[in-house]
């Protein structure tokens, strides 16, 4: 019985050995793919969650494989996700084309669902763009989506291209519809419509009189043809700032935001923050002129009036700069509701606040305050998006204990209660700064049914304690000596990667 | 001295496709000339007929996968190695069949879990001859390639070799397109060269130029060469097109104004022979 007893504890310590041998095994062996305790899921803030965390979040870093010796910093990415299968996606970054100087800039292009990313070098810019956003939606007659980009292209002058695909998967460069010089900053929504897209570009327009350069392109018809829409009503101090965001609701409100900058010193714009709309698709002669400020009976909602806003063209917030985060997103299913967020001058200490107000009022009025839990400081990079069940979601990046943190946000109440996810959580000052912008002037978020899917980027240094979701990476690399390889074991340095993710929307 | 293992793979790999065009004495300058274009050369065998390595690759009666045997020319940054499957869109795909073995000149495609390419042309490799072993990139990291050189050099109004004397700011003057504040402002700085030998162009009268130049890290001049006093090297000048000020008083004299915008518009010294020979074509 003794010896029976003895034997027992022998295969009992024997079988802990071997789970402690093989939990240690995996944690160092298995795919960098690695899912956390639901302690790591949620963030280090006071907030209180109060959603049940999600059954599953998805990090992939979308350099891919064969590009395992890059070393480029890969900022400013974005997203276009197909509506129809949203299986297809394109995204994009500063990525220069890998092989020439010569050939065209590339976007990512994943087909089933952002596990694995291509990248295909189709866009009229040559080796890399200088802004680059995008929209693919989808209708009866174009059931793959069209791809609807606008580029800059940065040489002695600095060209805007509006350009389409309707292919994504296939090599041919993208068909370039519409060009001018002196804008800045395009930022591309679409609606998709059986006889022609509707296309809307944000951007400033240096080119538009009286310095009121807040501009909206509309084209109709697919992109064939373009109409600018100059969507400042008052006096600027010569300009407005570079940040000009559609937002389209699927009975074709348009909105748009922007900084109406009414003073600006080198340092500092005063800036109100100015939201317009159409309830027609920008269709009809007076578009973008449905709201009026009270005060001054002129188009354009001020939501905030003569905030400060600094402007540096320098790092300033880590090794990033800084002067012109944005954003505005629109309930999908009720347009009434409408979320605007932007950054501002903090207090002392405080660099950079984030701050988000609502209107449920088709943007005649706005929330007197920040709208709870989403006054953050020293943070930029806001993007919000509104799910088809009217969950807001609020994607950031904080500088905070030198390290980037990623969070996304979601709230069914305006922010009241919130789930609070960190994505990515890793060192500020490495790598260094190859150019500005470090990580981008923006990254993106979207909902497509009940996901929340975006892209930001952030230093891809293999380490798991970095990405509290998990991570995947295509590119070579070693998780457990923390290291880069080119894919023939030679080591490659850290640098700025695009990571894609999707979250699901909270009930 | 320090020479680091791409530097001395990159020697080897140039040295073995030298070996392989002079191999080809018949074409030898058709050779070169589609080495010089190609961004990918490698030697391979055919393993598949009108299909793709990896997913994300739109396959065609004119895509074969092909069985790398050696790479050598490659870009450092892409992922390429003996006994990876690359997917080849051929001209023609006559000619090929399984088993059919080939160095493939080729230029970039797409890239995903694997590597596809656009031939450029082809040699069989009669008997399986093939170049001995495999070489590493040919192309050093941020080194750029000859085809590059070769039309920057090509559109360039002047190159010349000379030093940095003075560099300083440039503010735009009044009178011109009043600035505009973006986050691609460029915050131009003039660079005054001397000039001690003209590669391409005309004489230089007082053998000073003025160099405008991009002085911020912005993405947008992110491979524009930023000028340093004192620096030699060689410089690959067109005339000034992006202010709309095209000249200035250099030391009493009026001289033309140019721009130094792009990657390789700065070059060090030890490139002088390679622009050199690049000139001769």
């Amino acid at each position: 019985m003794k010896a029976l007893a003895g034997i027992s504890m022998r295969l009992l310590a024997l079988t802990l050995c071997a789970l402690i041998a093989m939990t240690f095994f995996l944690g160092k062996h298995c795919s960098p793919k690695t899912r956390r305790g639901l302690d790591r899921l949620r963030s280090a803030t006071p907030w209180t969650p109060v959603y049940a965390a999600p059954n599953s979040v998805k990090l992939v870093d979308i350099i891919p494989a064969s590009l395992s010796g890059e070393s480029n910093q890969d900022s400013e990415p974005f997203l276009a996700i197909q509506t129809a299968n949203p299986q297809v996606m394109v995204a994009s970054a500063f990525t220069p084309n890998p092989v020439s100087s010569s050939g065209n800039a590339p976007v990512y292009v994943s087909q089933d669902g952002g596990n694995s990313w291509v990248l295909n070098a189709i866009t009229p810019v040559p080796r890399m763009t200088c802004d680059i956003t995008h929209a693919m939606p989808t209708a009866e007659n174009h059931p793959r989506g069209d791809l609807h980009a606008g580029t800059l292209a940065c040489a002695a002058s600095i060209t805007l291209d509006e350009s389409e695909s309707n292919d994504v998967s296939s090599s041919s460069v993208m068909n370039v519809q519409s060009t001018r010089t002196n804008v800045d900053q395009p930022f591309v929504r679409a609606l998709g419509f059986s006889s022609a897209d509707h296309i809307y570009v944000g951007l400033n327009d240096f080119n538009q009189p009286n310095g009121r350069t807040a501009t909206v392109d509309v084209s109709l018809d697919g992109g064939a043809t373009y109409k600018s829409f100059p969507i400042e009503a008052r006096v600027t101090s010569g300009q407005d700032g570079p940040s000009v965001r559609p937002a389209v609701a699927a009975d074709n409100t348009v909105y748009a935001a922007f900084f109406g900058w009414r003073k600006f010193d080198g340092k500092t714009a005063t800036s109100d923050i100015v939201v317009v709309r159409d309830d027609a698709g920008a269709a009809g002669p007076n578009s973008f002129q449905a709201l009026r400020d009270p005060s001054d009976k002129l188009p354009g909602r001020i939501v905030v009036k003569r905030t400060p806003i600094p402007w540096s063209n320098s790092p300033t917030l880590g090794q990033e700069r800084i002067g012109s985060t944005l954003s505005i997103a629109v309930d999908p299913n009720q347009s009434s509701t409408v979320y605007v967020g932007w950054a501002d001058r903090g207090s002392k200490g405080n660099i950079y606040t984030l701050h988000v107000r609502r209107s449920t009022d088709r943007g005649l009025t706005w929330s007197k305050t920040d709208l709870p839990h989403t006054t953050i400081s020293n943070a930029t990079n806001i993007a919000l998006a509104v799910a088809n069940n009217g969950v807001a979601g609020l994607l950031y990046q904080q500088l905070a204990a030198g390290r980037w943190v990623t969070h996304i946000l979601q709230s069914r109440d305006g922010f009241a209660t919130v789930q609070d996810l960190i994505l990515a959580s890793v060192p500020a000052n490495t790598p260094v700064e190859q150019f500005l912008p470090y990580l981008g002037d923006y990254d993106y978020l979207l909902s497509v049914g009940n996901e929340f899917r975006g892209v930001f980027s952030a230093s891809n240094s293999p380490d798991l304690a970095n990405f509290p979701q998990g991570v995947t990476y295509q590119r070579s690399a070693n998780f457990s000596t923390k290291t880069l390889t080119d894919g023939s074991g030679n080591p490659v340095a850290i640098s700025i990667d695009p990571l894609y993710f999707s979250v699901p929307v909270v009930p | 001295m320090k020479i680091s293992s791409s530097y001395l793979a990159g020697i080897l790999g140039n040295a073995l496709l030298a070996s392989l065009i002079a191999a080809h004495p018949q074409g030898q300058s058709t050779q070169a000339s589609l080495a010089k274009q190609s961004s990918i050369v490698f030697s391979g065998t055919v393993s598949q007929l009108g299909a793709a390595s990896f997913a994300g690759v739109p396959q065609s009666t004119n895509t074969v996968v092909v069985h790398v045997d050696s790479v050598l020319k490659k870009p450092p940054a892409i992922s390429l190695k003996k006994g990876d499957n690359v997917t080849v869109e051929l001209k023609d795909p006559a000619g090929f069949e399984q088993g059919t073995q080939a160095t493939f000149y080729t230029d970039g495609w797409i890239f995903g879990s694997g590597v596809a390419v656009k031939e450029l042309g082809h040699d069989f490799n009669v008997g399986g001859r093939a170049p001995a072993s495999e070489a590493a990139p040919s192309q050093m990291e941020g080194q750029i390639s000859d085809q590059d050189l070769q039309n920057r050099l090509n559109s360039a109004d002047f190159v010349v070799i000379g030093r940095v004397r003075e560099v300083r700011r440039w503010n735009v003057p009044k009178s011109t397109t009043p600035p505009r504040v973006s986050e691609h402002d460029p915050d131009w700085h003039e660079a005054v060269v001397e000039v001690q030998s003209v590669l391409k162009g005309g004489q230089v009268k007082g053998n000073k130029v003025v160099v405008r130049f991009p002085g911020r890290n912005d993405v947008a001049w992110v491979h524009s060469p930023k000028f340093e006093k004192n620096q030699q090297g060689i410089f690959c000048l067109n005339r000034e097109q992006a202010s709309g000020i095209s000249s200035e008083k250099v030391g009493g004299r009026q001289v033309y104004v140019y721009t130094c915008l792009g990657h390789g518009d700065s070059l060090p010294m030890s490139d002088a022979p390679r622009v050199r020979a690049l000139l001769k074509n």
